[in-house]
Order: structure tokens, then sequence, then C-alpha cells
């Protein structure tokens, strides 16, 4: 038991920061980013990369995964979604447009590095266990995981108490008023957007330490990362977090006590969640208008 | 008195709605001027016009000898307009102090920018004692406090107040009334006052332009205007307030 609390931990700050990332840019941009799982799966190849293939330190890898997917969420705001939503009041529009761009990101990623799954060294050895191996924690699961709690406080203190992260909560909650105070919506816009694909970016580059990195799964963290922000509440920054570890804990019950009638963890995640919705459309803690 | 800002021959469409057609109209340095009309005859529009938060189609738009129309929200409020939305359009979430800080968001001088906090504060007491709540719990009179406030932190040259009126008890229309009136004769602010309540805005006002579906049709001396009889048959007719 346990021991599946602690997994459910582990698992749920590394949703958190998913969540963070998606809803932090859905705040700003109302743009919905069915590309990040993809920008997550990429930050997994740089971490890999750096550290797996050329063998520099693993926090030089994600460094790199920061760097990488802070320029491509920069870049893909600013020449892709920017000039749709200028153009276009249509939500689809956006939609479609991070549609699209997952399924090019996938389709570069495949090209890259293939279908296989890529693993690397572990980052620390040896395991600790608590209360005569009640609780088993392998020493890089401990590492990545307060390393993701380091990260999720250092956004939120970033968000709360510097200029750039009022600016983005002025922007997330009245947008016109925010310009009217003098906060540019395209460069807050630009690095919201830039800020949320690196958190996807370094939720990638942690996990690779412990799981690795194959092509094929940004779809599937994509529509988690998305149920997480629909449990939280879409654009709720407490919500995000909230979200990320009820999911983790789920995710980690469900595979424990429902393994015995088969692969039904994610059946039973989805068709509560149907029913949560139903009764609670706006999450546990979003806003029931707009 | 000096031109401040001027805006010649203006057109602004909202999709296929004409909006605004051919205005123009001045603000002289140290003047109140109120654009007065029905609901929809354009007089926000002239606001969103000013601040860029519009585009205009035609026309346009000079502050200081410069041109503003063009140019981003952003850089106009560097510029020196600030501008109080109708809705208040406070930040719901924040506190009534973040709120009032995100005002200053283009200045630097910290003790400056205390100071000014203070002045508003002194202009506005009830804000004082809602300091630490979220702008959420405010009620609308406070939130127009609030906005108007947030809108003089960033040391405007220009205010724009876009119906402070609107939705708001009798008693503190009055106050806030007397707080415009203060904001431009103390403070040496020049304003441009948009209001449905035609009568406060006239009696608090140098001049007056009337606007009817995007044109103004009607413009000069408030007090004048206050007895002229196209206007006391277009707004003053069953307006009580």
């Amino acid at each position: 038991m346990e021991q599946i609390v602690v997994n459910g931990l582990y698992l749920g700050a590394q949703y958190a920061l998913i969540a963070l990332g998606l809803t932090l840019i859905f705040a700003l941009m109302n743009v919905l980013n069915f590309a990040h799982g993809q920008m997550y799966v990429l930050g997994g190849y740089m971490t890999y990369l750096v550290y797996g293939k050329l063998g520099m330190p693993f926090a030089l890898g994600l460094a790199v995964s920061a760097l990488t997917l802070l320029a491509v969420g920069a870049v893909v705001e600013k020449f892709l979604f920017r000039p749709v939503l200028r153009k276009s009041a249509r939500d689809e529009s956006s939609m479609l447009l991070a549609a699209g761009l997952a399924f090019f990101f996938d389709s570069i990623i495949l090209l890259l590095f293939g279908q296989k799954q890529h693993g690397v060294p572990k980052i620390i050895e040896g395991v600790q266990n608590w209360g005569d191996f009640t609780v088993v924690i392998p020493n890089d699961k401990i590492v990545v995981g307060v390393c993701t709690v380091l990260m999720i406080a250092a956004f939120i203190i970033f968000m709360q108490y510097t200029k750039p992260g009022r600016a983005m909560r002025a922007l997330a909650q009245d947008r016109t008023a925010a310009q009217l105070m003098g906060v540019s919506a395209d460069r807050y816009g630009m690095l919201g957007f830039a800020l949320g694909a690196m958190l996807a970016g370094l939720a990638g580059g942690l996990l690779v330490a412990t799981t690795g990195v194959s092509s094929g799964i940004g779809g599937s963290i994509s529509i988690k990362a998305f149920l997480m922000v629909m449990i939280g509440g879409a654009g709720v920054v407490p919500g995000a977090i909230a979200g990320g570890f009820i999911l983790g804990m789920m995710e980690s019950f469900g595979l424990s006590y429902l393994r015995a009638y088969g692969d039904i963890t994610y059946l039973v995640i989805f068709a509560s969640l149907m029913v949560f919705l139903s009764i609670r459309p706006h999450g546990l803690m979003g806003k029931p208008w707009g | 008195m000096s031109e401040l800002l001027s805006i010649k021959n203006v057109s602004l469409f909202y999709d296929h709605i004409h909006a605004l057609r051919d205005v123009s109209l001045h603000l002289d340095k140290g003047e109140t001027i109120a654009l007065i009309g029905a609901n929809g005859a354009g007089k926000s529009s002239i606001l969103r016009a000013i601040t860029g938060l519009q585009e205009i189609r035609a026309g346009t738009i000079y502050y200081n000898g410069e041109r503003l129309d063009g140019r981003q929200p952003d850089a106009i409020v560097r510029a020196g307009i600030s501008m109080a939305p109708e809705g208040r359009h406070v930040f719901p979430y924040m506190s009534v102090k973040d709120n009032l800080l995100m005002g200053a968001f283009t200045r630097k001088d910290k003790t400056e920018i205390a100071e000014d906090m203070h002045k508003v504060l002194e202009k506005f007491p009830r804000l004082r004692e809602r300091f630490h709540q979220s702008a959420s719990t405010l009620s609308g009179g406070e939130q127009q406090m609030m906005v108007i406030g947030r809108a003089l932190m960033s040391r405007p040259k220009v205010l724009l107040l876009d119906e402070p009126s609107l939705g708001i008890a009798p008693k503190l229309v009055q106050s806030i009334a007397r707080s415009i009136v203060a904001i431009n004769r103390d403070d040496h602010v020049s304003v441009i006052l948009v209001e449905q309540n035609s009568r406060m805005a006239m009696r608090i006002s140098h001049r007056t332009y009337a606007l009817i579906t995007g044109e103004i049709v009607i413009s000069g001396n408030s007090a004048e205007l206050q007895n002229d009889d196209r206007i006391r048959k277009l707004y003053l007719g069953g307006d009580t307030a």
C-alpha cells in the first residue's frame, strides 16, 4: 500500500510538470496544444543524445532539452500560432494547427530516432528501502522526483513573484486589461508558449533517466496531459498540479489493484472521468465560464 | 491651450459593421472632454482606436505630434495614455494591491510607484480597506474606483474613462464624478470621458461631442450644450440622473 502511494506521488509529480506547461499555454493563448506530448518526447531525445549517447553529464542533457524546447516553443508561437490566431477568430483553426504540429513532430522524431526504445545508463546506482522493504525506491527515482518537485516549485515562484510571471498571470486573467497596463500580448504570449514547451521538454528529459524514451509515446502523453488539465480545471495552475497527482495516484492504484482483471486501468480512469466531467465540466478548480 | 491628442477622419469597422464614420475630434492639454451618445453610437470604439485595441481602417491619430495609430497597445500606454475600460476588467484573482501594481507595469522606479500608490489610496480610501482582498470580492463601485486608480498608476498624461458610472449606485456615481474632476484639475491629467449618463458627463467636462451611429453630430462647450435643444431632445429627455 505505502509503495503504491509512493509510486503514485512519483508519477504524479512527473505528470504535474507536463500538465503545467499545457495549462500555461491554454491560459495565455487559448490554444489546446495537441503537440504537447511530442514536445515531451523531443525533450526526452535531447537528454538521451547528450547524456546517453555523448556521455556528457545528465544535468547538461536536461539543460539542452530545456533550451531546445524553449526555442521550439518560441518559434512555433511566433511563426505558426500567432499569425493563425490573428487571422482567425475560430478556435478550430489553432486546434487543427496544433494537431498538424503533433503529426509533424511525430514524423520528425521517427525519422531521426527510429522506432526503437532508447534507454540510458542509470544516473545513480542503488536503492533505498524503508520499514523492512515495505517501501523500496531506487536512487535514480529519488533524484528525478526531487528534481521534478524543485522545478514545479521554481515555476510557481517565477509566476508569483517575478515581473514576467505577473504579466503572464495578468494576460491569463484578462487579456484586454493586461494590454491596457502595457503588457505586450505578443512578447508574453511567446514567452508563455516557450515556457510551456520547456516544461514538457524538461519532464521528457527527466523521465528518460528512469524509463527511457521511444518515438511513439507522444500521443498518449498528450492525452494524459489533457486528462490532468480537465480534472484540475483548464488554465489554472493549482488545478494542473492537482490533476497531475490525481492521475498519478489513479494510475498507480489501478495498475496494482486492477491488474488481476486485465489491462483495464485506463478504461476505468476514462470512464470515471466522463462521469466526473458530466457532473463538473469545468474540473475541480476551473472557472465555469469563458 | 495646445492640442495634445487629435483624431482626424477616422473610420473603424468590426468585421462588416461600420462603427466609426469619418470621426474627427481633439483633446487639449488640461481639458476634459465628454463623448456622449446611445449604446452602440461608437463612443467606446473611439477609445479602442486610441489605445490600439482596435485597428482603424482610415484616418490618423496624433498624440503630442507623434503618429499613434498602428502602434501596439503597450506602446501607447508607455507613451502616456491610460484607460479604465468599460465593464471594469479587473484582474479577478489578484489582490487590490496587485491590481494597482499592474497599473505601474511600464514603470521601474519603486519609490515613485509607492508614492503614487499612496496617492491613489488617498483618493479612494475604500480601496485601502480592501487592499489585500482579491478584486473579485469587491462591489461594482469599488471595482470602478480600483480600475480608475489602476489607470492612474502609469502616471498618464491622458486618461480614458469608458462608462465609469455604468451599473453603479447613484451615491457612488457622485463620488466618482468628483474624483474625475480632481484628477483633471489637481493632477493635471487630460481626460476623455465616455458616458451614457450625459448630464453627469456634461457637468464635469469642458467640451462635449455627441455621437449617433458612428458619427459626431454635435460638438461644443459643455456648459452651453447642456441648454441646447437638440441635446435635450436627444439625450436628456427622459434622463433623470
